[in-house]
């Protein structure tokens, strides 16, 4: 072992290798930091650029525009409200409110110590535990992943805030929305038409910067005095003070060990992710908070929560990677992708074939985590900048930005018309108070809860395994438990607010 | 105390909050109610989609699930709005068309994007998306000659200059029109 890790060290510990890295991790912050362009894309970008590098130093770089991109998220989704990616969406709920207030540089110096903290602590999870956890991750059949689903979606009530009701719709429309297009089981065409505009289904990326960005800009020239008067993002001074914030962190640190660990476990499920990972932290996080009120009103738990659970599913993406040779998400496919490319057989002997490579793996998960963090420490002065632009240029820049990321990925037309269409409907959901965070819950557990339904009930009619099944039954529990507590506590909300009313 | 002495006791200024109240809940009886129709005919429609002899579940079976409780959550929501309806004070005179006015700013960009995202397959990403920037900024309150120019740079870098970027650089093709 000792000489594996050395002979991967020799590789990663070059100034080739450092650099490439260097270089992806800023593309994958800048890349996530563009609402719509996604880690998976900029992977995707980066694959190319790999072909002739030794296989560690692609691998390598690769790694570090993954972590990069949990990280740079975090930057539209605290300065604009936008989440950058899929991963970010809790991370708006707090850090937003918390940079319009005036604390801007605190939120972003909260998000990329949390982010640097759950990628690392990944690490460590995936060194330790890849194949143990990866035993388990191979045990869940379709029973499981739906009761994942069904466990997943009941985030809704946490998120929903005081609008249950509406938080409830949001996740059904949600899930409506998703099962517009192919079947994935008969593909039989659903609710299209005929129309080559729904044929392909609503993307669930341009469903995801419809309702988030376009509705977030639109909101943002509502009062039309204060945008012509070249209303900045944020008035007031920034102040950006990382060691102070670290201090603060650490003085929990709970919430981010907690969260750094619900992230390995929902990364090493194959198919969930970040985008699951940072709400089920976030959803955790304020049920064990002393003030759970708190939660979307710009408290530094909800962004460290999300933060960390987010970055530390890069780790637990990989643990069925390396363990089993199964992606533990699109991106771990991409990854999987370069090194065919390079002639490595990814499978279960993977540790034992080539162990250089992969402990060199793991170093340059670490690595990268200590790169982002630099980079982003020295450069978020820059991004902070953003805040004092004025409104009338940062709209219509974000919006063809908008434009972009749903047109870049599936180079369709049909994609911008119905970016524009559910733009609309996403700002009259957040006009009329309904909740946008389940509506992107529902279009991303959707197909999944639908065709593990169906496959469970294709394999066995029996429906009581889902019950008899012990994965599945405990995530069943779970899901009741969790209504049950979101009801109580707003209940309990309801009684103290009528308290404060009659003594008032 | 009845309803309309309760009302007429009222100042103008006490009026609006309340008048507020009842414009937010006619706005979500006409949205739940429409999308209620929606949902049924959806729910109809669904109940068409094939079955397979292979899986007791067919095409139409998870979407006819959404939309029995989408349909019902749309009934409770209609249910209570109406009641906030009936309770609220009336709306002030002209409310709605205050309301747009207020918003017309919203409503003007909305539809600068409507027109950019009809006009990049036409007339290409880079051209559209540059008089869209310099018509935004402009509609935007950018007034003064120093910021008219900082606008047009701006508009430059980011039509022409991206798609020069995604283009070189990411290998990703942006949409070309007739001027392309």
């Amino acid at each position: 072992m000792t000489e594996s890790i050395l002979a991967g060290a020799d590789q990663i510990f070059t100034v080739a290798t450092l650099l490439t890295m260097l270089l992806g991790a800023i593309a994958g912050i800048i890349a996530a930091a563009i609402p719509g362009f996604t880690i998976a894309m900029a992977i995707i970008l980066t694959l190319p650029l790999t072909f002739g590098m030794p296989p560690l130093q692609g691998v390598a770089t690769m790694l570090a525009v993954y972590v990069g991109g949990y990280t740079g998220g975090l930057v539209s989704a605290a300065l604009l409200g936008i989440p950058g990616t899929p991963s970010s969406v809790a991370t708006t709920f707090d850090a937003f409110p918390m940079a319009r207030r005036g604390e801007p540089g605190r939120a972003l110096a909260i998000g990329i110590w949390s982010s640097f903290a759950g990628a690392l602590i990944s690490t460590v999870v995936l060194i330790i535990a890849a194949p143990p956890l990866a035993l388990i991750a191979v045990k869940l059949g379709p029973w499981e992943y739906f009761s994942l689903i069904v466990f997943a979606m009941t985030i809704v009530a946490s998120v929903a805030g005081k609008f249950m009701l509406r938080g409830l719709m949001a996740g059904m429309i949600g899930l409506l929305i998703a099962t517009v297009g192919p079947d994935p089981i008969m593909g039989v065409s659903r609710f299209t038409f005929d129309s080559y505009l729904l044929g392909a289904g609503l993307p669930f990326l341009v469903v995801l910067i419809g309702i988030f960005a376009v509705s977030q800009l639109l909101s943002e020239v509502e009062n039309a005095d204060q945008a012509k008067q070249g209303e900045a993002l944020i008035s007031g001074k920034i102040v950006f003070r990382p060691f102070k914030v670290l201090r603060e962190i650490l003085a929990d640190p709970v919430n981010l060990i907690r969260s750094s660990l619900i992230g390995v476990l929902v990364g090493a499920v194959p198919g969930a992710g970040g985008s699951i990972a940072n709400l089920v932290c976030y959803d955790y996080a304020k049920r064990g908070s002393k003030t759970p009120e708190k939660f979307g009103t710009g408290t530094p738990e909800g962004i460290v929560a999300s933060e960390s659970g987010n970055s530390a599913t890069s780790g637990g993406g990989l643990i069925p990677m390396i363990a089993l040779g199964i992606p533990g998400s699109a991106v771990d496919a991409i990854l999987m992708a370069s090194l065919m490319v390079h002639g490595i057989g990814i499978g279960p002997r993977l540790i034992v074939d080539h162990p250089d490579l992969v402990y060199g793996m793991f170093m340059a998960m670490a690595i990268a985590a200590v790169m982002v963090l630099v980079i982003c420490l020295s450069s978020m002065r820059l991004f902070l900048g953003v805040t004092k632009i004025s409104k009338s240029v940062i709209v219509p820049v974000v919006l063809v930005l908008c434009l972009i990321g749903a047109f870049a990925l599936t180079q369709r037309v049909a994609d911008l018309y119905l970016l524009l269409g559910i733009g609309i409907f996403g700002y009259i959901l957040r006009k009329l108070n309904y909740p946008l965070a389940p509506v992107v819950l529902g279009v991303i557990l959707g197909p999944i809860g639908e065709s593990n339904l169906r496959r469970a009930l294709m394999t066995n009619e029996d429906w009581t395994l889902f019950f008899t099944r012990p994965i599945s039954l405990i995530l069943l529990v779970l899901a009741v438990l969790s209504i049950a507590f979101s009801i109580r506590s707003r209940y309990r909300q309801r009684h103290v607010e009528k308290t404060r009313e009659a003594s008032s | 105390m009845t309803r309309q002495a309760s009302l007429a006791a009222r100042s103008h200024d006490d009026r609006a909050p309340e008048g507020a109240a009842r414009g937010s809940a006619a706005a979500h009886i006409v949205f739940n109610g429409l999308l209620a129709v929606l949902f049924v005919f959806l729910f109809v429609r669904a109940g068409t989609y094939p079955s397979s002899m292979w899986e007791p579940l067919g095409a139409g079976t998870f979407p006819r699930l959404v939309l029995g409780m989408l349909v019902l959550f749309n009934v409770m929501i209609l249910v209570q709005e109406t009641r906030h309806f009936l309770s609220a004070s009336p709306l002030p005179a002209k409310a709605c068309r205050s309301w747009i006015w207020r918003h017309r700013l919203m409503f003007g960009v909305l539809l600068l994007f409507a027109l950019f995202v009809f006009a990049v397959p036409w007339l290409g990403f880079r051209w559209s998306s540059l008089v869209f920037l310099l018509v935004a900024q402009i509609l935007l309150g950018t007034r003064r000659w120093k910021s008219l120019l900082i606008a047009c740079v701006i508009a430059l870098a980011f039509s022409f200059g991206i798609e020069m970027l995604f283009r070189e650089v990411f290998l990703i093709s942006l949409p070309r029109g007739f001027l392309d």
